[in-house]
């Protein structure tokens, strides 16, 4: 396709552009990608949609024409754009949001000092309709005690449709055996092994199961979360949609830390009672405890301004400043206002959160 | 109570009985993949009297038929290789008569018999008299007047009459390509006489539209492929590397009440029509099909078109 100069445009509706401090992305939510581009670009989707690409040049007294072809080639090559003498029959897509379960995911960490049944915590979160879990483990673990937990959930036909784990490196996790967990069981999304040897990633086996991750990283506890980073941007219409409304970390989260206590995230000191004792249904539907769920970008400062608000994921645990709950991620290490990425750790001026969570 | 039909592994399936669950409204799923009892369809001068895996058709508000259907063949008759073809025709039409039944007594939503009987010249006829231009279509066994076809037509394609061949051979499995244009060399090869086969003038396509209808909710959506020669022809020969546009659109108002008049003249409670907007800008029926897929115009959309179902059965 070229540019139709006798035709009005309209922009592929569910691909949607997002303005920042000094550029914008157009979020291609089907293609899963992300396209930067200059603001001025954004301005002129924003105000001339419905209009010929000639009126549009006129409107700038065709002082930029090679611009603005240079523009209309782009969005034509990323089929961005569809030129129609029906504009009026392309509307916007609609960007609701619903989700028929009051928890969509859920963190479970377990430690040598943890004292309760998986399986048991498992089997409420499945009650309530929860879809997603990612179970951590701080100490060491093996096959034989990861095989009963995904087992049941098969046998009790379970809700919870993916199942995420971390877990430390030890002999029993060699590749052949993880591979064969995978096959196994379906429903594990991915298997990540931290204090390995190696850093490797395994895509996802027999191109339809769970995906394997080797690292060296070490990890010690729930403070190895919340990192910020353009791998884990998720482009897609339901996250995007949540986002406009909704924290992208813990928006329909629930999280048992080591303890057993019920959290928003393991990682924040609030705890709304503890598996043991109390009703993790009772807990989950009290406003109190989705408060933080309405904490969106569009509040948060520095995301307000950032191309990528509604497509990044969120961390409200760990905060620039941790004494503002509207404070941006201290693990992002982009800066809008510059479009710069920077290791966020190298950052002086996050020394004095870093050592608020005592991670000097 | 509300009764899905369906399999089990469907997801249009699952995301509605999730929202049924999250609206805390009693239903019951049967799934075509095992064996379900049917107790009774007892007849009398005074009543007709059905019972059917359990349920008791009296507590019954809706049923939404997805897709499949009952299966009243015990597990050991199925294996019964030289006795299943007409166990399974004996099965079809008991499950038709209480389709009849049911939908005579209940809002009954999809079904069994539009799903086996899915005849394209009828739903032709249908569009056509709803006022709906159609394609010149063609049916013939003869090579003379597949040509005379041919020559008055500047393209033309051919597709299955009912359903695509799918076959597992000994050397290798034969599925149907779908929709296909037709050349002069592939004619040059026929023989004079074959078997059935459907042919129809090739409309130059803007782009196509994918209109699914529940009752008389219609939940359109444009897929532009017109740029890409892979999918010229018919979107469903998917282009993996790039995949096709699909945005919500809308269509004009007297398109919408025809499409409408052709759903009320099928008699069809739920499908998914193909619509071709030509080159010219008309709108052109191709073809229903009544358990069409949802899923795809929901998710791409944002229709929540799952959310709309459920709704819709347990509303009064
Ligand atoms: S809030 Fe931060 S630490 Fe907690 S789960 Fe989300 S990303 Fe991880
Ligand atoms: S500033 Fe960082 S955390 Fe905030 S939206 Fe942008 S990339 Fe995400």
């Amino acid at each position: 396709m070229t540019i139709n100069p006798d035709l009005p445009f309209v922009l592929i509706s569910n691909c949607i552009p997002v303005k920042g401090a000094k550029r914008s992305a157009i979020c291609d939510l089907t293609r899963s990608e992300i396209r930067l581009i200059p603001n001025d670009l954004y301005d002129i989707l924003d105000l001339h949609e419905g209009k010929r690409v000639g009126e549009i040049k006129e409107s700038y007294q065709n002082k930029h024409d090679a611009i603005i072809d240079e523009y209309f080639d782009f969005l034509v090559r990323e089929e961005f754009i569809l030129f129609t003498e029906t504009p009026e029959l392309f509307p916007k897509m609609d960007l609701q949001y619903h989700e028929p379960s009051d928890i969509t995911n859920a963190i479970l960490d377990i430690s040598e000092y943890s004292s309760f049944d998986p399986i048991k915590v498992l089997k409420d979160l499945n009650e309530i309709g929860c879809k997603h879990v990612e179970i951590r483990f701080f100490r060491s673990t093996n096959v034989d005690e990861l095989q009963p937990i995904v087992s049941m959930l098969n046998d009790i036909q379970a809700s919870i449709i993916s199942i995420d784990f971390i877990v430390p490196q030890s002999p029993g996790f060699c590749k052949e055996n993880v591979i064969e967990l995978l096959l196994q069981y379906p429903r594990i999304a991915s298997f990540k092994i931290y204090n390995a040897s190696t850093n490797e990633f395994i895509p996802p086996v027999d191109k339809q199961r769970g995906y394997i991750i080797y690292s060296d990283t070490i990890l010690k506890d729930q403070r190895c979360c919340g990192v910020i980073d353009p791998s884990l941007f998720s482009v897609n219409i339901k996250t995007f949609t949540e986002s406009l409304k909704y924290n992208s970390c813990l928006h329909r989260k629930v999280s048992i830390d080591h303890l057993g206590n019920i959290k928003n995230c393991p990682s924040m000191s609030k705890a709304f009672g503890n598996i043991k004792v109390d009703n993790t249904e009772e807990i989950i539907s009290s406003t109190e405890f989705q408060q933080v769920w309405l904490v969106n970008k569009d509040s948060i400062t520095t995301c307000k301004d950032c191309e990528f608000r509604y497509v990044c994921t969120d961390c409200r645990a760990y905060l620039e400043n941790p004494e503002d709950l509207y404070s941006k991620p201290l693990k992002c290490g982009y800066d809008p206002y510059t479009n710069t990425w920077e290791p966020w750790a190298n950052n002086p001026l996050k020394d004095k959160a870093k050592a608020y969570y005592n991670m000097l | 109570m509300v009764l899905l039909v369906s399999e089990t592994n469907d997801i249009t399936t699952n995301e509605v009985v999730a929202w049924l669950n999250a609206y805390g409204a009693t239903y019951q799923r049967i799934n075509n993949d095992a064996y379900a009892r049917l107790h009774r369809v007892a007849l009398s001068n005074t009543k007709c009297n059905i019972q059917v895996a359990g349920i008791d058709p009296s507590c019954l508000k809706k049923v939404w038929h997805r897709r499949g259907s009952l299966r009243f063949l015990p597990e050991p008759l199925r294996n019964v290789t030289n006795l299943y073809p007409y166990l399974k025709k004996e099965e079809d039409s008991i499950l038709k008569s209480i389709e009849d039944i049911l939908r005579g007594q209940h809002d009954y939503v999809g079904s069994y018999h539009k799903e086996i009987e899915n005849y394209k010249i009828d739903h032709l006829i249908n569009a056509k008299e709803a006022d709906l231009r159609i394609p010149d279509t063609l049916i013939t066994t003869s090579k003379k007047e597949l040509i005379r076809f041919f020559n008055h037509h500047e393209g033309i394609i051919t597709k299955d009459i009912r359903y695509g061949i799918k076959l597992h051979l000994e050397d290798g499995k034969l599925f149907s390509s779908g929709t296909f244009v037709v050349t002069q060399e592939m004619i040059d090869t026929m023989d004079t006489d074959f078997g059935p086969t459907l042919i129809q003038e090739k409309i130059e396509k803007e782009y196509e539209i994918r209109i699914f209808f529940f009752k008389n909710r219609l939940y359109p959506m444009a897929i532009l492929s017109q740029n890409d020669t892979k999918t010229a022809v018919d979107y469903r020969n998917y282009n993996r590397e790039k995949p096709n546009r699909n945005i919500p659109v809308l269509l004009p108002g007297e398109i919408k009440e025809k499409v409408l008049q052709f759903i009320e003249l099928s008699e069809l409670s739920t499908g998914s029509i193909d619509i071709i907007v030509s080159k010219k800008g008309e709108y052109v029926f191709l073809e229903v099909n009544p358990q069409g897929q949802l899923d795809w115009v929901s998710k791409n959309c944002n229709y929540y078109i799952e959310k709309d179902i459920a709704e819709y059965l347990i509303a009064n």
